[in-house]
């Protein structure tokens, strides 16, 4: 099982994710595609976000049964807690 | 619930074998947020942390928690540690004990009963080993044979991974005199302990009543996870302190302890083997569940289906 969520991203990315996936909600994908098939999505996110942001997270043999990648810039950073990703959000940037 | 209310009902408990393991919180205050158990560190960044998904949280040095946050653990059933250095234990709570007393009749009738007290060590015995215990051996003495084979133990997987190893040794006073072996041993053990309060606390029995143990607020704890110590937090301690001789972490020797534990833990699915495991040796004793009295006062209500373990309020 994968799930992709897609921020202010092209729509010629969002158009090439629905050809794998199904779009549940505006720019929210799911899936269920093998580790490579699942790599090389992520590798056409990467290429084709601009300047929106993405991240992925997938069912993974770990503690927290999913594992989960981003990209772009985002309020939401993942962080490290001794091997268990958690999320940390970042207050508003004052200008 | 009336609709006019703010809020959504308190979170139930779910089961302890649905849940990860455990995680170490090191600084920040600690507080509920939208009814969500948050982490907000000086800089105002806010860490979620699943509160009712783990078995219990380890609060290092450095945290500060509030009154709702401790509310919102204990309603989701989750355990709080509070830990000093190395996972040295100072206080627990969150998920209250006792809240099931056919269950802590039982285990203290088990442990005042002599010959159910022997069976139970001989239980464990089995289950620690694989193998029955010797006929015809008082618990001290199967304590004494235990006590050899666990220093066996101890010598054989330290020679395993390839590393010097003397005794077991530790002292509390001054965590960072011990070697790295001990040292990765305590840490490990720390969250061994932890899980292994959970469980005890989840399935409904007290910590403090202990059959081989005694003494201790966590004898029960000691006697439950010794059974899962050679399986899970002794490797996962000798293969980090074989990689830290070789000057081979990233991270600091405790954290890399924990990650090795945690991934431990998972493949020996021990989350769900610790109650079972718990009402297996304590059966062993061959005592009858105590039936309330007939003069006592029944519950004036029914409570709904229980969503979480035994020994979970909710």
């Amino acid at each position: 099982m994968l799930v992709i969520v897609v921020e202010n991203a092209p729509p010629r990315l969002r158009g090439r994710l629905a050809v794998w996936l199904l779009e549940i909600r505006a720019g929210v994908y799911v899936g269920t595609y093998s580790r490579r098939t699942r790599e090389r999505i992520w590798t056409e996110v990467l290429a084709a976000i601009g300047d929106g942001n993405a991240v992925i997270a997938w069912a993974a043999p770990n503690d927290a049964g999913f594992s989960f990648d981003t990209c772009g810039v985002n309020r939401r950073v993942p962080v490290d807690f001794d091997g268990f990703h958690l999320v940390a959000f970042h207050p508003q940037e004052r200008d | 619930m009336s609709a006019s209310m703010p809020g959504l009902s308190p979170p139930r408990p779910i089961p302890l074998k649905d849940r990860s393991s455990l995680i170490f919180v090191e600084r920040g205050q600690i507080d509920v947020l939208d009814g969500a158990f948050v982490v907000v560190d000086a800089t105002g960044i806010r860490t979620h942390i699943p509160v009712g998904g783990f078995a219990c949280i380890m609060l290092e040095p450095g945290t500060r928690v509030s009154h709702a946050a401790v509310a919102l653990a204990a309603r989701a059933g989750t355990l709080l540690v509070w830990v000093g250095e190395a996972g040295v234990r100072l206080y627990a709570s969150g998920q209250p004990g006792g809240a099931r007393a056919d269950r802590l009749l039982w285990q203290a009738r088990l442990a005042l009963d002599e010959a159910a007290r022997l069976k139970i060590v001989r239980k464990m015995f089995e289950l620690r080993f694989g193998e029955p215990a010797p006929e015809r051996r008082s618990v001290d003495q199967l304590r004494g044979i235990e006590g050899v084979r666990v220093r066996k133990t101890y010598e054989l997987m330290a020679r395993q991974y390839g590393l010097t190893w003397n005794r077991r040794a530790y002292d509390r006073m001054d965590w960072s005199a011990a070697d790295i072996p001990n040292r990765c041993l305590s840490a490990a053990t720390a969250c061994l302990y932890g899980l292994t309060e959970t469980a005890v606390l989840a399935a409904g029995y007290a910590p403090a009543i202990g059959f081989l143990h005694t003494g201790k607020p966590l004898s029960f704890v000691y006697d439950v996870a010794d059974i899962f110590k050679f399986e899970t937090v002794v490797p996962a301690a000798f293969k980090t302190a074989a990689r830290a001789g070789g000057d081979r972490l990233e991270r600091s020797i405790e954290s890399s302890v924990r990650r090795e534990c945690r991934d431990m833990f998972r493949r020996t699915n021990l989350l769900e083997r610790l109650i079972p495991s718990i009402e297996d040796m304590l059966s062993a004793g061959d005592l009858p569940r105590p039936d309330p009295p007939v003069d006592a006062q029944l519950p004036a209500f029914e409570d709904g289906e229980p969503s979480g373990d035994a020994g979970h309020r909710g």
